[in-house]
């Protein structure tokens, strides 16, 4: 995302002064799902205006390791290349972001060194090399009821209003790409135990929808399920992980109350 | 129709609503009864009296104290093995704040445990510590306490303790205060964990001061503060 100030200009692009001859790059890589992980150390030349994709297709250019070793091309994953279909998402120099985000240039500058590790994300099934299965996530949002019920025997016309507040909390809440990077800073997200910010986040999209509120407290009850929203330790890592700024934990705390009021005041409405 | 809850959801809301109320209520009862140190051995003992002879006052102590602290920390425990502590990679202050509030639960667990055989039970006298219960023995208690408050590190011990039970509880109600949905917004949250930085800070330093006026008169504090003790215990002394 461009970093615009207030009066539109684009701010300028930090860039290395005296930029190393080599960057080092080690990948953990690993065969298939089940073998060992391992790591392999690459050596590209530095040119301007790398990020990590282009460092991965360099590599791929000519797989051979820093020691000599002829090894297969890294895989990895990679649609947009513009940060906003989420899948290139990897863990760099120690935090989860996309990787095509991820400018060799801002990464040397914040680590003040020549190298940089990457690995693939550690709370999903790793497929291969950097490239992992997300699928969880998307069962996530089956399992919480993430869309509106719309198709009927007739046209059921326009929708009712929306005031603009909610629109636009709406459309915060819309931006997700189901990327991953939330559960995978998440300290209590581990072995698929927690239903993370990312669904928490859609089941508010759709229960703030004057149509999506009909099947409200199927959702709410998705999250009162033993992986629910209960699980959340309030470590905030996720709004601040976020590539899309999603409000994550306004989104957990206003489910939170709404879980409170239908699920232990509930039968004090009967 | 039924409201579909699972015992995941209903155990952790009740870990939640038990660190609040009873235990953390009992904390702010308990070092405000400790504050009574600061007025010397007689409005002291005499405190401790009173409470033993609190009606139902085992009922109290078995269903307001011990089974859910028993509940709030081996639920605790349980939650804190679950725990994937990544703060070294995500070093957030929250993130910090989220560690915390595990390690001052783990170590809370030890500490208590030690507090209750010694003061309740009187279960340390191989330990050079007195081997007399304050509980039961309301004459004795600043004694008992005064005595093995000069022994440095048992000082230390209790200082520790209440530091981080301050810090568990003041953390806690932010904890309570988003978890059932109370703050939401982020101004919201920043003011909550104001507050719960000034209860923290605020119990830390009663209960510091209280332990020192074990040690000191008037604990901490200058003992001008505490200099009207003497007039009051007069007009205690029941002479008609």
């Amino acid at each position: 995302m461009s970093a615009a100030n207030g009066n539109g200009a684009v701010a300028e692009k930090e860039t290395l002064d005296n930029p190393p001859q080599v960057i080092k790059v080690n990948i953990k890589r690993r065969e298939n799902l089940d073998s060992q992980q391992y790591t392999e150390t690459f050596e590209i030349p530095y040119r301007r205006n790398l990020n990590i994709i282009s460092v991965l297709m360099d590599i791929r250019k000519h797989p051979v390791t820093a020691d000599g070793k002829e090894t297969t091309p890294p895989v990895w994953d990679m649609n947009c290349l513009e940060q906003v279909c989420g899948i290139c998402t990897m863990v760099i120099n120690g935090r989860v972001r996309q990787s095509c985000s991820a400018l060799v240039d801002d990464i040397l500058i914040e680590s003040g060194g020549n190298t940089i590790d990457l690995q693939p994300m550690t709370k999903f099934p790793n497929v291969r090399d950097l490239k992992v299965d997300r699928n969880p996530m998307f069962d996530h949002l089956k399992k919480v009821h993430a869309w509106i019920e719309l198709d009927g025997s007739y046209d059921l016309g326009p929708g009712p209003k929306t005031s603009q507040e909610v629109q636009s909390e709406r459309y915060a809440y819309s931006r997700c790409m189901t990327c991953g990077c939330c559960l995978e800073a998440c300290p209590q997200y581990h072995d698929d135990n927690y239903i993370g910010p990312q669904a928490i986040a859609q089941v508010r999209l759709f229960n703030m929808h004057p149509t999506g509120k009909n099947t409200r407290d199927d959702r709410l009850e998705a999250l009162m399920d033993d992986d629910g929203i209960a699980n959340c330790g309030n470590s905030q890592n996720c709004v601040q992980v976020c590539p899309m700024g999603l409000p994550l934990t306004r989104a957990i705390y206003e489910t939170n109350r709404e879980v409170t009021v239908h699920g232990l005041f509930g039968w004090l409405r009967k | 129709m039924a409201i579909k809850m699972s015992r995941t959801f209903l155990l952790r809301k009740l870990h939640q609503l038990t660190g609040i109320v009873p235990l953390g209520l009992f904390f702010f009862v308990h070092m405000f009864t400790n504050s009574k140190a600061m007025n010397g051995e007689e409005i002291f003992n005499k405190a401790v009296a009173d409470i033993h002879y609190l009606p139902f006052l085992l009922f109290i102590e078995i269903f307001g104290i011990f089974i859910p602290l028993l509940f709030h920390s081996v639920y605790g425990i349980f939650i804190s093995a679950e725990s994937r502590s990544n703060v070294l990679s995500y070093g957030y202050g929250r993130n910090w704040l989220y560690f915390f509030q595990r390690a001052t639960g783990v170590f809370l667990f030890v500490f208590l445990l030690f507090h209750l055989l010694h003061f309740r039970w009187g279960l340390f006298g191989s330990f050079g510590l007195t081997d007399v219960a304050v509980a039961g023995n309301a004459d004795k208690a600043f004694a008992i306490v005064a005595a093995d408050f000069q022994t440095v590190w048992v000082l230390v011990f209790y200082i520790l303790g209440i530091a981080a039970t301050a810090w568990h509880l003041g953390y806690g109600l932010f904890l309570f205060a988003v978890d059932w949905g109370l703050v939401i917004g982020e101004k919201a949250q920043k003011f909550a964990l104001y507050t719960s930085a000034a209860v923290a800070i605020g119990l830390f330093a009663v209960g510091t001061n209280a332990a020192f006026s074990f040690v000191r008169p008037c604990g901490l504090l200058p003992q001008v503060l505490c200099e009207d003790a003497s007039k009051t215990k007069v007009v205690e002394t029941r002479e008609f």
